[in-house]
Order: C-alpha cells, then structure tokens, then sequence
C-alpha cells in the first residue's frame, strides 16, 4: 500500500463512519427533493389539455397516447430492451461456459469420499465400526468412553 | 490442503456485499413481483399487498442509496481503497481470460487462465483481486445502480414526473423503463449464484466474499516451500451432492434467465395502454413456471449468502478458540 494511496492518512474506521454519515444524508436529501417536487394541486395538473395526431386526438386518450409516442421516452425503452436481450445473451454464454468449466474441474477432483451417515450409523441406531479395535486384555466390561 | 484464495476482501467490504445483496434481494422481490404480477402474483399477496410491497420497494431503496454513496465515499477516502479501484479497470488479461475459458470448456486449454480462475489454490499469488467476472459484475451494477437510483427517484413522486411532463402515460414509462433496466442485473445475480455457489471446489458457496483478509492466517500451508505444478484441485474430493445439485441449479439459472428476458417483453407495462390490456402480453403456464424458476434460484442465493455468513462466524470463532489456546502456551491442536 502506498502512501499515496492513503488519502488524508485517515483510519479505515473513521473512513467508514464519514462515508456512511454521507451516504445516509445524500439518500435523505434526495429523497426529500424528488418528493418535494409538484404539489398534488390540480391546478398545476393538466393544465393544458394534449392533443396528438395535430389536434385530432384530444381528451383522456390523448394523455396516454402522447405519452405513448412520447420520442425520447420510446428510444429509452427501445434501448433498454434491446440491452436486456443482448446482455441476457452473452449471461447465458457466460453461464454454459462456467458450467462447462465446472464440470471439467470436477473431474479432475477426487471422487466423493463416502459420507459420514453411511458408515457411521447402524440399524439400532449406535455407531457402526469397522470392527473392534480394542485388544483382547481391553475387551472386558461395558461402555466406556 | 488449503488455499488463500479468499482473504482478498477487507471485512468492510465483506459486510458491504452481505447488506448490498439482502437488499438487492430485497428490491427483486418486491420490484418484480409488481412487475410480473402475472407470474407472481402470489409474492405480492404474501408480502401484504400492492401498497406494503411498494413500501419496502421505497425503503429498500433508499438504503440501496445510503449504501451506494457510503461505498463511493469509502472508494475516495478510505486507506488504501484506491489502488482496488485501479486493480477493478479492465485490462487485456481479462479479454484474455474470457477467450481462454472457452477454449478450456472446450478442451483446448489446460488450465483457466488466472483472471478466471476462482480456485487458484497453490498458485493463488498469480490471482488478481477480481476475476474478468468480477470486474464485469462490478462495473455492470456500478452502471445499472445509478441509472436505477435516479429513474427510481424520478418515479419516487409520480404527481411531481406528471405535473413536468403534464402526461400520466409518460409517467409509466418512466416505471417500465425503470423495471427493464433492472432485467440485467437480475439476469446478472442469478448467474452470479452459481458461479460463486456451484464451483467445484467451494460448493455450495465460495468465502471470498465472507472471510476478510485480516481473518486469514499468515501460514497454513505447511507444504509452502515444496514446488507444485498447477493448483492442486485435484487433492480435493468432491461433494457427493454437486453433481446433482449443480446441473439442477445450472437448468434453474437458464430457465430463469430466459424466463425473466421474454416475461420483460412481455409484460413491459409500457406502452401497455396502447392496447389497454393491463397486464400486457400472453399470460402462460410456461413463462409463469419459469419466472418462478427464477425467483427460486434468488431464494437459493439469499439462503447461501446467510449460510456464508454463518460460516464465516464458525471459522471466527474456531480461530478464537485456537489464538486462545495457543496464547495459553499450548499449541493450537489440529482436531480433524
């Protein structure tokens, strides 16, 4: 780590609270912004009635048919459709290749070693052993640790 | 054996990617379910209604905000944070790497290159910071956030957007457009589960993002000093349940995708008045069933970034109680 690289040589701890006490005012004050944008008045509203197709159209379906041709709204959502499919493409691509890789790299690793529950629990519900490991002057008496 | 692939995170940024993804989570859950009600009706039922869903929609994304802004900040005056900023551009290797896991997929290449490669293993040196993933991961959602948190703003107050543009209809562009916008990186989380779930070697999840540097010890490779060719994957044994759970977690993340690109097309919502049909598009049992597909695989991921969490809280603690030992004067007994 270079010195350089330790803007105003602050610690990783106060460098946490600042940027944390920043992000929760900017999300405050941006979201006190939008929200104290326009008053639900409905004399700011509609004040002036849309009309489309140079005049043809007017009234209710107006408002949502110029919203509809709406030019640089229609491009935004064209482009943003044509990201989604071309993004969606190359993430599929991306996913058979890690898929693909995946399952080489698993044949190179070791076979799975038998699990715990399969040797280790016998009918009766005690542990089963590979067979006694105590020698004949251990053998006697009962359970023992 | 052990690898030191992980350890490259500092805990902040450990603790920074657990809360970012629950409440990305967050925001997929309640942001898709409006946007597919069609296919997901029932998650808006379960999650109270229209009103309560959006509600956690705005208060999850003002916390994506707070988050965003905290994280920029640290990126500009933390310790040390720059240089991670420099090791995040894209570079050749990285063309490079993609280039080389085809051909390793293929059979053409021995080895992923090493900004592909997730297991480095014994050679974890050669291993930058990110992977060509990683870095596309990164600078994908860097792009996708700030579009989504200013046309989410924009769509915060619909009475304030409608008022400027005098028109309800552009409005609900502006939410469609909102919603598409966010496809990718839904797209991108779902592929995101399984690379870093369904890895051979770190099946079912990977640590880097859970273990912090400071939480790794400076040595535990005892065969550090021998040479070793290639990384060593193959002294590891496999899970008995990968190879089942991978191809169905595999298949789940395809359909997924797939599922939620045509319901995207579908059910735009924008310009759904052109044909009033509120809704939009063919409702069908198939994009019904794979949407869910691929709401399935988000709760899989939201269960392995908890479990990673609790991993990484047993590791913590297992080094505690080894430190101790060791403090004691004894030696930190090795009891595997």
């Amino acid at each position: 780590m270079s010195s350089s690289d330790d803007a105003d040589g602050l610690s990783e701890g106060l460098a946490v609270l600042i940027s944390g006490i920043v992000g929760i005012v900017v999300a405050l004050a941006a979201v006190w912004y939008v929200t104290g944008l326009g008053d639900a008045s409905t004399e700011e509203l509609y004040r002036i009635d849309l009309t489309t197709g140079g005049g043809e159209l007017t009234g209710v379906g107006a408002d949502w048919t110029a919203g509809n041709t709406d030019p640089l709204l229609d491009l935004l959502v064209a482009l943003t459709h044509a990201a989604d499919v071309l993004m969606g493409a190359f993430i599929l691509l991306m996913l058979f290749v890690h898929w693909g890789a995946f399952r080489r790299l698993a044949s190179r690793m070791q076979e799975p070693k038998r699990s715990p529950s399969e040797e280790g629990v016998a009918a009766d519900g005690g542990q089963r052993t590979d067979g006694p490991k105590s020698t004949p002057s251990e053998g006697s008496g009962g359970d023992r640790e | 054996m052990t690898s030191l692939d992980h350890g490259k995170f500092t805990r902040v940024t450990t603790y920074f990617h657990t809360l970012l993804a629950l409440d990305v989570f967050l925001l997929f859950f309640t942001g898709y379910s409006v946007m597919f009600n069609d296919e997901l009706w029932w998650m808006v039922e379960f999650m109270g209604g229209n009103a309560s869903v959006l509600a956690i929609h705005r208060l999850a994304g003002f916390a994506l905000i707070a988050l965003t802004v905290f994280w920029v900040t640290l990126l500009l005056i933390g310790p040390g944070r720059r240089k991670n900023f420099r090791a995040a551009m894209p570079s050749r290797g990285d063309t490079e790497a993609f280039i080389q896991d085809v051909k390793f997929v293929l059979g053409r290449a021995d080895e992923r290159h090493p900004n592909a490669r997730q297991f480095a293993g014994y050679e974890s040196d050669e291993v930058p910071l990110l992977s060509y993933i990683g870095k596309g991961v990164l600078w994908i959602f860097t792009v996708e956030l700030v579009l989504l948190m200013v046309s989410g703003l924009l769509i915060w107050n619909k009475v304030g957007l409608s008022e400027f543009y005098q028109s309800k209809a552009v409005v609900m562009g502006f939410v469609t457009f909102h919603g598409l916008l966010g496809v990718i990186m839904l797209m991108g989380v779902m592929f995101h589960i399984f690379e870093h779930g369904f890895h051979p070697a770190f099946y079912p999840v990977e640590m880097k993002a859970f273990i912090a540097k400071d939480a790794m010890p400076e040595h535990e490779d005892q065969d550090d000093d021998e040479d070793h060719e290639g990384t060593g994957i193959e002294r590891l044994s496999l899970r008995p349940s990968w190879g089942l759970a991978s191809n169905i977690m595999g298949g789940a993340v395809a359909i997924g995708i797939v599922s939620v690109l045509l319901a995207s097309i579908f059910d735009e919502g924008y310009p759904v008045p052109r044909e009033l049909a509120v809704g939009g598009g063919p409702a069908n049992l198939l994009l019904t069933v794979g949407v869910n597909i691929g709401v399935f695989v988000l709760l899989v991921g939201l269960v392995l970034s908890t479990y990673g969490n609790v991993l990484r809280s047993r590791y913590e603690s297992q080094r505690e109680r080894e430190e101790v030992a060791a403090a004691d004067g004894g030696e930190p007994v090795d009891d595997d």
